[in-house]
């Protein structure tokens, strides 16, 4: 199986690599500029970065084009994550309180991406925008305490952010998160 | 002693691997189980792991250490039998190789040695920025290791260039380049225009380019000048250090252990100009701070951080020695626990031996140090080193 990393300039996209090749996956980290159609990968997995989703959010590239063209599962990680809630109608901004490393989650729902994890585990984190608000194509997977929206899911297409980093070896559970999205990747 | 061995390895996918464990005691003892991870890379780890546990606990233990190194698969013999026909295809003649007697530069060199031989030149250079007794040490391995090494004294060179520098990226970017010129010259020497280098994952992650941010110019990567005579070949870039030390492991390398230290060394954990005098401090503050740490590691009173170090600060503070008045500078302690040095946290040092550390930095340093604190940061916010 083949799972692509679209690289947004993160510290740790090299590290999503690092997970998939580890779980047993073909990958490549590819550019954020790649055509929709040259994606022929089960499952695509979009990097973090340093852009700021209120300015800079032409820095993510082609990512429009895979949320309107593909179906295949897409986890999409940090500014990812807020470009995903962006793409459909969705508000975000500069968060009140950023967080940066340690913090604890708390699931909110049964659901896919967090099968068979704990209600509660130590995420780390590390970013200064976040997701305001979801249309309700989305629901709301978990929170924490400075940030309400930390997982989502989109509705009418496989496709899951993460406002934390599960590619991070400090964040509990990461392996089996990653794990949980290549389940939905080989479906 | 339990003794494990697995049986019945059965491939019921690619993903999924049904395993039994059993000991050499009585049959009840058996272990069924099944995981989605799906290779078992070295069991070894496993066997070490579960004889620390109690018998009553083994159980559950053995599960949780299978399950946890079930999905550790980096091969080191793979992978040094690809770089090994890597390497030889890329340099036909002779090379250098830039080793501080680090893991990486050291695993990366021994690595070349094994694809070209004898025509590899190590050349370590002393910067002045290294830590007590470091040079005769890495003399020492570099010699043992059989890998032609030549050193050379650059110590002068390097407190010129930096003297009045003070922002930490001018620091990075100036040892880079003077790293550069002593390696042209010795490349020169050998007639060769191939330089390896040691350059991990974490480097040209952190120096940063195009839409990746630059965190900090590694001095092998983001500190390079524009214009050098050298060709870099760098087989350890996709590796990060838990990896290295794997793979130094399997190449026997003495240093596999060793902590990581930076290439611009002491300059770095000077906070503003790296001057000889102030170097010879946080020197020394180092040392205290590893003996101490290592010392509490082999009584058993902690775990060894994955880095520990001392950074000298130019904040002055007052204090009281002696029944005299003290206005000296401070020494920041800093220990982390880390896998593979992109996400840290502060190490939780018992404080008796943040004590004795402290102590003994301030009885040691006198007038030159009068205060000790330590760094509480996990990574992110802070980076490992200060600078």
């Amino acid at each position: 199986m083949k799972v692509y990393v679209v690289d947004n300039g993160g510290q740790w996209t090299h590290r999503e690599w690092r997970v998939l090749k580890y779980l047993g996956v073909d990958t490549e980290i590819i550019p954020n500029t790649t055509p929709w159609k040259q994606i022929d990968s089960e499952g695509l997995v979009l990097s973090g970065g340093a852009p700021r989703i209120g300015t800079e959010s032409t820095k993510l590239g082609a990512t429009s084009e895979y949320l309107a063209n593909l179906n295949i599962p897409i986890l999409a990680i940090c500014v990812a994550h807020q470009f995903l809630a962006m793409n459909f109608n969705g508000e975000v901004g500069q968060a009140e309180i950023p967080e940066y490393g340690k913090v604890e989650l708390e699931v909110d729902c049964d659901n896919e991406l967090f099968q068979g994890l704990p209600k509660k585990f130590y995420v780390w984190e590390s970013h200064n925008d976040e997701v305001k608000s979801v249309t309700k194509d989305f629901t709301v997977l978990a929170h924490s305490e400075n940030c309400r929206i930390q997982a989502i899911k989109y509705m009418k297409k496989p496709f899951y952010g993460v406002q934390f980093h599960p590619e991070v070896e400090h964040t509990q559970y990461g392996y089996k998160i990653f794990k949980n999205f290549l389940a939905l990747c080989r479906k | 002693m339990v003794v494990l061995a697995l049986i019945n390895i059965l491939l019921a996918n690619y993903t999924e691997l049904k395993f039994r464990v059993f000991d050499n005691f009585p049959k009840k003892k058996l272990l069924k189980g099944r995981t989605k991870f799906f290779r078992i890379p070295n069991l070894n780890s496993d066997i070490r792991l579960s004889r620390k546990f109690k018998f009553a606990k083994e159980h559950a233990k053995i599960k949780i250490s299978l399950k946890r190194y079930l999905i550790m698969p980096f091969e080191p013999e793979k992978f040094v039998e690809k770089k090994i026909s890597e390497i030889q295809k890329l340099i036909k003649g002779k090379a250098v190789i830039a080793c501080s007697g680090g893991v990486d530069s050291t695993t990366a060199a021994v690595l070349t040695s094994k694809a070209i031989g004898s025509r590899l030149t190590a050349v370590f250079v002393d910067t002045g920025y290294l830590r007590k007794n470091e040079p005769e040490n890495v003399k020492e391995l570099l010699k043992g290791l059989q890998l032609n090494p030549r050193f050379v004294d650059a110590k002068e060179e390097f407190y010129e260039a930096l003297k009045g520098v003070v922002d930490p990226e001018k620091k990075r970017m100036i040892i880079g380049e003077k790293f550069i010129r002593v390696f042209e010259r010795e490349a020169k020497k050998e007639k060769t225009e191939y330089l390896v280098q040691g350059t991990i994952a974490p480097d040209w992650i952190e120096s940063g380019g195009a839409l990746r941010d630059t965190i900090k110019s590694h001095h092998n990567v983001g500190g390079l000048p524009k214009e050098m005579k050298l060709k870099i070949i760098e087989p350890l870039r996709d590796l990060y250090k838990d990896e290295i030390r794997k793979l130094a492991r399997y190449l026997k390398i003495p240093v596999s252990e060793k902590q990581p230290y930076p290439g611009p060394g002491l300059a770095i954990r000077i906070i503003g100009e790296a001057t000889p005098e102030a170097t010879d401090i946080v020197r020394e503050a180092c040392a205290i701070v590893e003996e101490e740490i290592e010392n509490a590691v082999k009584n058993k009173k902690m775990g060894k951080p994955w880095q520990y170090f001392a950074v000298l600060l130019p904040v002055k503070t007052v204090g009281v020695q002696g029944d005299v008045r003290a206005y000296g500078n401070t020494i920041a302690i800093r220990a982390v626990h880390s896998i593979d040095g992109m996400t840290a946290e502060y190490s939780k040092i018992p404080n008796e031996v943040l004590e004795k550390i402290s102590v003994k930095i301030t009885n040691t340093l006198r007038d030159k140090v009068n205060r000790v604190v330590y760094d509480i940061t996990n990574k992110p916010p802070g980076t490992i080193e200060w600078e």
